[in-house]
């Protein structure tokens, strides 16, 4: 019975709130009408409870699901120091498999089941999208979603509760195409995408600047993993530089059916499908057939970074990282996706700490809005956070590949959506280091 | 030119690979007249231990083997546990539980092998071949994907037409009642045939699993278009299989390369509607009266 009653308090508030919201036709933010006894969810005075939904089956799991591990030790780490304003993080993850219809069921269970304050880092475009509207209308913050699509930061008033956390794909995309413009002026440009909002909004950015230089553009779908007419379409047009804008596992699929058709075009990998051990790892059973093993695979391929990885173990974010894996992490090796993890984490660790003792899901928000842009982090460029604008890190810079290692080709640079100039960055995020103890302060 | 060239030379031993799934349905379908949906996922299951064998340090040829071996006896162990109990009642038992089958071998694999992507050897070289001085889109593996794949049906067409015990397994899928009458060891018959058809299934798996990445999941979308394949060269005629496998892997790459990849599926099924509509027995129907 008193199951019931306990259970029923939450629920009468949350419908107590939504009918207050619907009255005052706000956008969702809730507990400001004066009930500063009555706390948060997923609050307590030594805890705070958060959640996250992350494909650890299927598809989409290699690498991906290595991300929560990574921002587990990183918070356990935290907790071992004694939490944050005196509260331990409890950091509850759970599988969607990268299905929409998964995702919107876990994450149910996150907001009423588990009452979690708000999710942290949540992976996926069309995972995510099909949850955002309901965690803005149940007032549960949506932060840091693990995905470059521009939905999480460029519209803050119907989704003033979301954030995002890496460099959206459209940046990344015009940093490529102005790279490309200044130093490859008479390359014939192959654009190689994956057919949803990744593809898509890269593609607005590159052609910014190479619109011109483009010769081919083909499209793959998920799923599908055949891509040889694909490539062969970029080979018919003689494309003698590919940008592509894919998941891992197309890169090793596209190098592959390169070698088959003989095409040897320069590859431009965006980040997202450039982690040279995980791609290594998949080809190097054909070290036989002239794709050279391991790391090596993707010698003289370019990319970007935005946040130092494994290939540069003395940047004192990876020695920090590197720390935190041995004594918290489980098994297995300190990968790039659980640096990724680890950063996510850090930057959520910022906000908290920036929220004060007194946390609400508003004051985080208001927090996250107010101070992110000046948070110095494992983040190469600086977070664009404000009040208009919830899109994360705001540059990167572009390498190319050398023995599993980004020798960098320019400096840092910065931008944002739409026509926003492409400038250098001058913040010096690159070149900070982590506070004495690992944990930020404020 | 060249793309048109090799968008049909990957198509060619694309439907090669889904000729040889089709053939393996064929062969559970002359044998027993059920469609095996679990055949996929029995022969990721047996890649598997091929990858497990190579993984070992021993040679492609001998994970190759070990792979057709382990087919061969899960197929017998399938159909001896699994569907004998439900032989002689209802078709659609059999086929509703190679379903369930399809989904609980997905599990095993995930928990024994895990879930992550693994790149599979391939015996040859991966690059393309090289014809008066440009790189054409077939390598040494498709070659012998090819000829396995053609060399499988033609043992198939003389199982069938030249021997004894292809003829027992024919009789015993139609008439099990009059088989046993006269002879036949119509259980027997039955386990060969599932046996069979899942060592076909593993030679599919290994062929489009060379040089390329398997996870449990790879041969799903095989299962679509094998079935397709299958039901274009009606079922019945591993002939009909083999070009029906041909048709379909050539124009879904045409489709994919020249239309947009996000039409693929849909154009299966187009194929298919139109396939059945027109010949509603398949491409290779022969026996009309046998519908009645």
């Amino acid at each position: 019975m008193t199951r019931h009653i306990r259970g029923g308090g939450p629920l009468v508030a949350a419908l107590a709130a939504a009918l207050a919201l619907t009255a005052c036709g706000a956008g969702g933010r809730d507990s400001s009408d004066g009930e500063a006894a009555v706390a948060d969810p997923g609050v307590t005075d030594d805890t705070v409870t958060i959640g996250g939904t992350f494909p650890l089956t299927g598809v989409a799991a290699p690498g991906y699901s290595e991300i929560p591990t990574g921002a587990k030790a990183y918070f356990d780490y935290v907790n071992e120091q004694g939490g944050i304003h005196g509260r331990q993080i409890e950091y509850i993850v759970k599988d969607d498999g990268y299905n929409p219809t998964t995702t919107s069921t876990v994450t149910n269970e996150l907001v009423l089941k588990d009452e979690v304050f708000a999710t942290v880092g949540s992976l996926g475009t069309p995972t995510q999208a099909s949850v955002a509207d309901y965690l803005n209308d149940e007032g549960v913050p949506q932060l840091m979603v693990s995905s470059g699509s521009l939905q999480w930061g460029d519209d803050v008033e119907n989704r003033p509760l979301t954030f995002g956390w890496q460099p959206d794909y459209e940046s990344e995309g015009k940093i490529i195409g102005q790279w490309v413009a200044e130093n490859m002026p008479d390359a014939k440009v192959g654009l190689f995408l994956q057919d949803d909002d990744l593809g898509e909004d890269a593609e607005k950015g590159v052609r910014q600047f190479v619109d011109d230089q483009i010769v081919a553009v083909e499209r793959y779908t998920s799923g599908n993993t055949d891509v040889a007419p694909q490539v062969s379409g970029l080979q018919a047009k003689d494309a003698d530089l590919v940008l592509a804008f894919n998941t891992p596992s197309y890169t090793a699929l596209s190098q592959l059916v390169a070698l088959k058709t003989g095409y040897k075009p320069q590859w431009f990998y965006a980040n997202i499908g450039s982690d040279p051990a995980l791609v290594g790892s998949l080809l190097e059973r054909f070290s036989e057939g002239a794709v050279a093993g391991s790391s090596a695979a993707l010698d003289g391929v370019m990319t970007t970074e935005y946040i130092p990885g494994i290939d540069s173990a003395d940047d004192p974010w990876v020695e920090l990282w590197q720390q935190v894996w041995d004594e918290h992490g489980d098994d297995g090796e300190l990968t790039n996706y659980r640096i990724y993890g680890m950063s996510q984490a850090y930057a959520f660790v910022q906000a908290l700490e920036a929220a004060g003792e007194d946390l609400t899901r508003d004051g985080l928000v208001e927090a996250i809005e107010e101070g992110g842009t000046e948070w110095e982090g494992p983040q190469l460029a600086p977070f664009r956070y404000s009040a208009d604008s919830h899109m994360g890190i705001s540059g990167m810079r572009v390498v190319e590949l050398e023995g599993g290692v980004g020798e960098p080709l320019t400096d840092v640079l910065v931008t944002d959506i739409g026509d926003a100039e492409i400038t250098t960055d001058d913040s010096g995020q690159a070149d900070d280091a982590p506070p004495e103890g690992g944990v930020p302060t404020s | 030119m060249q793309q048109f060239f090799n968008t049909a030379l990957t198509g060619l031993t694309l439907g090669m690979v889904y000729a040889a799934f089709a053939l393996a349905l064929v062969l559970i379908w002359r044998s027993t007249r059920i469609v095996n949906f679990a055949q996929a996922p029995m022969a990721m299951l047996t890649t598997f231990v091929a990858l497990v064998v190579i993984d070992a340090g021993y040679s492609y040829w001998l994970g190759f083997v070990a792979a057709l071996v382990s087919g061969l006896v899960l197929g017998a162990v399938i159909e001896r546990v699994v569907i004998r109990p439900v032989e002689g009642k209802a078709e659609i038992n059999a086929v509703i539980l190679t379903l369930g089958l399809f989904i609980v071998l997905h599990g095993l694999a995930a928990v024994i092998f895990g879930n992550r992507y693994r790149s599979f050897p391939a015996p040859f070289g991966l690059e393309g071949l090289t014809v008066g001085g440009t790189t054409i889109a077939l390598n040494g593996f498709g070659v012998f994907t090819i000829v396995s794949v053609l060399v499988v049906m033609g043992l198939l067409v003389a199982l069938f037409r030249y021997t004894d015990v292809g003829l027992r397994m024919r009789a015993s899928a139609f008439n099990q009642e009059v088989a046993r009458l006269l002879g036949v060891k119509v259980g027997a018959m039955l386990t060969l045939g599932w046996a069979l058809a899942s060592v076909v299934g593993s030679l599919a798996g290994l062929l489009i699993a060379g040089g390329s990445l398997v996870h449990p999941s790879y041969m799903d979308s095989v299962v679509v278009f094998g079935f397709v394949a299958a039901v274009l060269g009606g079922l019945d005629s591993p002939l009909g299989a083999v070009v029906g496998g041909l048709i379909l892997g050539v124009s879904l790459s045409f489709v994919s390369g020249y239309v947009g990849s996000q039409l693929v599926a849909l154009a299966a099924l187009v194929i298919l509607m139109l396939v059945l509509t027109l010949k509603p027995g398949g491409l290779f129907a022969q026996a009309p009266e046998r519908r009645v």
